[in-house]
């Protein structure tokens, strides 16, 4: 099945700009609501008289830090009480409950999602009404806005995390698809983010470059048959088990299982792409909600939590006031407003615009 | 039916008011079974758009072409039957002795202990015996532990992430379902049939192929039927033992809704399974009607 | 004297018992590890698990959620369920079958596709009961009504309905007659019936997959979502309380009904 090749209009920039080109989209959605100019935060604590704020985001061993590190003292210091939603996607769930009646009030995402979910609707606050009404966001480099929708508040690059007494060490992309590590490889199921920037990466390796989809399906077809997992945590602990010898994974979550003794190292690739973590306020949500969320935005990018945060799992923060992780730091990563200039932002419009198809090749690769 | 319930009317039969009894039920089925399946099917006959979930008035046959233009959707549909046809002969296989065992364990403290592990079983969680599964059929659990270590085989054997595994699944899963409909059709054949038989010769085998098997007959088609349809329908065994790799009819009405909001398409798919589900009643029905007996 | 049950069956039956019950083995057994993550054999035996369980507030109100649920739907499964058997049972007219049918079909639909059409029709139709107990509770209604009909239905088969008759000719009503003679005899039925519609409730899992939401989960959807993210013991623990909640339940079963007694009538 031949996919067209749908070139993005936009120019691929390097570093911040590229991690969301869709800022430059004009958002076509944008519906003058009153409402929406209502709500100012300024940074101040205050009583939300017992108020629920639905938030969307990952769960398991994050939710538990997130908990305990932010969102466990943010409803004891504002009166109020987080619905914590773990069950993603969240994209069909906003989709079918609409932009008025937002199903969550602030979710967190990795890009494509975000972006897949922007385009098809007037959902989120823009980064500048964010920026207008969050203290904290002044601190943030510019390549935290890119997406235009919502604000990144960290990145890390992506590895393989590997067994090391399996056999010799990993030191390269094509590793992953090599005869040993047959059924022993791991990766993600079709909606998320880490599938999503593996096969970019697996295009552009094995393609003429990111936009050459049947190299990255031909590659994957021959990479069958792998072990597919919905998310990093679950990917760990298939790695510890010893179920999976190699798998796709971000550097810091698969060093801490290094840390607990397994053995277990990482490979960083050298395309160097990075998995973000993106916030988003939603446009209609409930006044009390929306004050809520933009608070709840201020205290995820405050130093207090990025830095906890990032030595527990070596998130690399953007904002420009917290310091770099201390074991990154040692090795020469500094924390700079052209820190990602350095790594690759697949283009990310292009994927979405072709996901459906993506998906859907995807599946009969893995055999649904 | 047994003979007591002839044609006469009597008791609460002649109630003016027996109707009430059964209103309030039609009307919550109405309400809440009837209309809402009805509009998704109906949807599955509107064009695609991701996110919609209302009815439309416009009408086409899109979302049956792709399913049925596409290899997969077709395989996996395919794989589906093959899978609850499977389940079902052999959970039939293993519970029928387990149902047998416990119709003739004539010590009750023994018979009725059988029946709470049964019952037992039956309700814990699906989700949790999955994951204790998964622990030991998976590529480096206890099974392959034990195996590589006698040296029965070189690599893991793969027990699950493939059909395999999911079979296995769905087997632990309806063999309760399976046991508890046998016992009762066991129990109630009488003994002097069997005893008939062997008193005119024939050995226990025979006198149980002749005799005790055929007279199980309505026990085993209700309770394969009830095991087809609740293997076909399943998500949650494919999911997990299959590694998301075992494409079956509820995995992708669960991706079409769930991951990628194409709810038509997903209403299609649910209508083919509905489809083959009710063949599957009927087929059964018109089984039962030339054995006699019957889950009616 | 030759054995009642020949000894290859008695074989197959054990081996079949095995397989029956060796997860509820592993995950009691997992869930009592010292280690970090759902390993069998376990690392060593401790109550970590079971605790961290016990102060879990999400598997803790998950658990309370399943049963207040399994309540609610018991009840009222069991009340329509029952009057629709009565009245299937004493009723002549030609689309009888037809009707008990329609009432058993749910359990031939998938929960999935149940559970979508349900979700969309209360947000197409502005109920807005989607992601709440209440839209909860419908789906599992219709799944457990089932079973109630099926079990209560079986009970009226064998019941001998010349005994009601019989108070009829001597002069009772048929509200005396039913609630003197036929109730009585039913009520096992209906004991099993609705103990059954609370069991299937409790582990329902695919209806509940589209009509929850983090305020309104229940325990197998706890789990699930969580076991998504980490394969971690306290779900094991999770499960230790499930069995023993289950065995409860199914000696409870047995004290008020005589299961044997029930099975052995259901043929008709």
């Amino acid at each position: 099945m031949t996919i067209e090749k749908k070139h993005s209009r936009r120019f691929i920039l390097k570093g911040g700009a590229a991690l969301g080109a869709a800022a430059t989209i004009p958002n076509m959605f944008y519906i003058n609501h009153a409402w929406a100019q209502d709500v100012v935060y300024d940074g101040e604590v205050f009583d939300a008289g017992g108020a629920t704020l639905n938030v969307a985001e990952w769960g398991g061993g994050w939710e538990e830090f997130v908990r305990k590190g932010l969102t466990d003292q943010f409803e004891k210091d504002f009166n109020c009480k987080l619905n914590w939603d773990s069950s993603f996607p969240w994209f069909p769930k906003f989709v079918t409950q609409g932009a008025n009646d937002p199903v969550y009030d602030v979710a967190n995402w990795n890009l494509p999602n975000l972006m897949q979910t922007n385009a098809a609707g007037d959902f989120f606050l823009t980064t500048e009404e964010i920026k207008a009404n969050v203290p904290n966001a002044a601190d943030c480099w510019d390549f935290a806005f890119a997406s235009g929708a919502g604000v990144t508040w960290a990145y890390q690059p992506y590895v393989y995390a590997y067994r090391t007494d399996r056999g010799a060490l990993v030191s390269n992309f094509r590793d992953f698809f090599a005869e040993r590590f047959v059924n022993k490889r791991g990766t993600y199921a079709t909606e998320n983010g880490l599938m999503h920037a593996f096969f970019m990466a697996t295009a552009k390796e094995f393609g003429k470059d990111q936009y050459d989809m049947e190299a990255a399906f031909t590659a994957l077809e021959d990479a069958m048959p792998m072990k597919i997992s919905e998310f990093t945590f679950n990917m760990l602990s298939l790695l510890e088990r010893g179920e999976v010898d190699i798998a796709v994974h971000i550097e810091g979550e698969a060093l801490t299982l290094k840390k607990q003794g397994a053995p277990v190292d990482v490979w960083e690739w050298d395309s160097k792409p990075i998995l973000t973590q993106t916030k988003t306020i939603s446009r209609y949500s409930d006044p009390m909600q929306k004050k809520l969320a933009l608070a709840l935005l201020n205290r995820t990018l405050s130093p207090d939590f990025l830095e906890p945060f990032g030595e527990e799992f070596l998130w690399r923060p953007t904002n420009g006031k917290a310091a770099m992780p201390s074991a990154l730091a040692a090795e020469g990563a500094t924390n700079t407003a052209d820190a990602v200039s350095a790594y690759w932002v697949p283009d990310w419009d292009f994927f979405v615009e072709n996901k459906a198809d993506i998906t859907d090749r995807l599946n009969q690769i893995f055999g649904l | 039916m047994t003979k007591a319930t002839a044609v006469r009317a009597s008791g609460l039969s002649q109630h003016q008011f027996k109707w009430l009894l059964v209103v309030p039920l039609v009307a919550f089925f109405v309400l809440f079974f009837v209309i809402p399946v009805g509009l998704l099917f109906a949807t599955s006959f509107n064009p695609a758009k991701v996110g919609q979930v209302a009815l439309v008035s416009d009408l086409t046959f899109d979302n049956y072409i792709r399913f049925f233009s596409r290899s997969n959707y077709l395989i996996a549909a395919g794989r589906s039957i093959l899978l609850a046809s499977i389940v079902s002969v052999i959970t039939l296989i293993v519970a029928y002795p387990m149902a047998f065992v416990i119709a003739k364990t004539e010590n009750p403290a023994r018979n009725t202990f059988l029946l709470i592990l049964v019952l037992a079983s039956m309700q814990l969680d699906m989700v949790i015996r999955l994951y204790g599964m998964m622990v030991v059929l998976g590529d480096n659990g206890l099974i392959n532990q034990i195996l590589q270590s006698m040296g029965l085989t070189d690599g893991p054997v793969a027990l699950m992430y493939n059909f395999r595994g999911v079979v296995f699944g769905l087997v632990q899963f309806a063999l309760p379902f399976m046991i508890l409909t046998l016992v009762g059709v066991i129990m109630g054949i009488p003994p002097s049939l069997e005893e008939a038989a062997r008193s005119l010769g024939a050995s226990r085998r025979r006198a149980f192929m002749r005799v005790t098997l055929p007279a199980s007959m309505p026990g085993i088609l209700s309770g394969s039927l009830l095991v087809f349809a609740l293997s076909i329908s399943s998500y949650i065994v494919p999911a997990l033992m299959g590694g998301f790799r075992v494409g079956v009819l509820p995995i992708h009405i669960y991706q079409q809704v769930a991951e990628s909001a194409r709810f038509q398409f997903g209403a299609t798919i649910a209508v083919i399974l509905f489809l083959i589900s009710a063949t599957a009643v009927a087929v059964y029905l018109k089984l039962g009607k030339s054995s006699s007996g019957g889950l009616a | 004297m030759e054995r009642k049950i020949p000894l290859p069956m008695l074989i197959l039956a054990i081996l079949g018992f095995c397989y029956l019950l060796f997860p509820i083995l592993v995950v009691v057994l997992a869930g009592l590890t010292t280690g970090e993550f759902l390993t069998f054999p376990p690392k060593g035996l401790s109550l970590r698990w079971v605790i961290s369980f016990l102060n879990s507030e999400k598997y803790l109100s998950a658990f309370f959620f399943s049963f207040k649920l399994a309540l609610m739907t018991m009840i009222v499964s069991t009340i329509l369920g029952t009057a629709a058997a009565l009245f299937i049972a004493r009723s002549r007219f030609v689309g009888r079958t037809a009707l008990r049918a329609f009432f058993l079909s749910p359990v031939v639909l998938p929960g999935v596709v149940v559970g979508f059409a349900l979700y969309a029709f209360f947000i197409t139709s502005g109920l807005g009961i989607s992601r709440t107990i209440w839209g909860l509770w419908i789906g599992h209604i219709l799944y457990s009504t089932p079973y109630v009909i099926g079990t209560v239905g079986a009970s009226l088969a064998t019941f001998d309905v010349s005994l009601e008759e019989a108070a009829r000719s001597l002069g009772a009503s048929p509200m005396r007659a039913f609630r003197k003679i036929t109730f009585p005899n039913i009520a096992q039925g209906i004991q099993a019936g609705s103990i059954f519609a609370f069991i299937v409730s409790f582990g329902q899992f695919e209806v509940s997959l589209f009509l929850s939401a983090p305020n309104s989960e229940p325990l197998p959807i706890a789990m699930y979502n969580s076991l998504r993210y980490k394969f971690e013991p306290d779900a094991a623990a999770a499960g230790i309380f499930a069995i023993t909640l289950v065995i409860a339940s199914v000696l409870l079963t047995n004290r008020l009904v005589n299961i044997r007694r029930l099975l052995e009538r259901q043929d008709g």
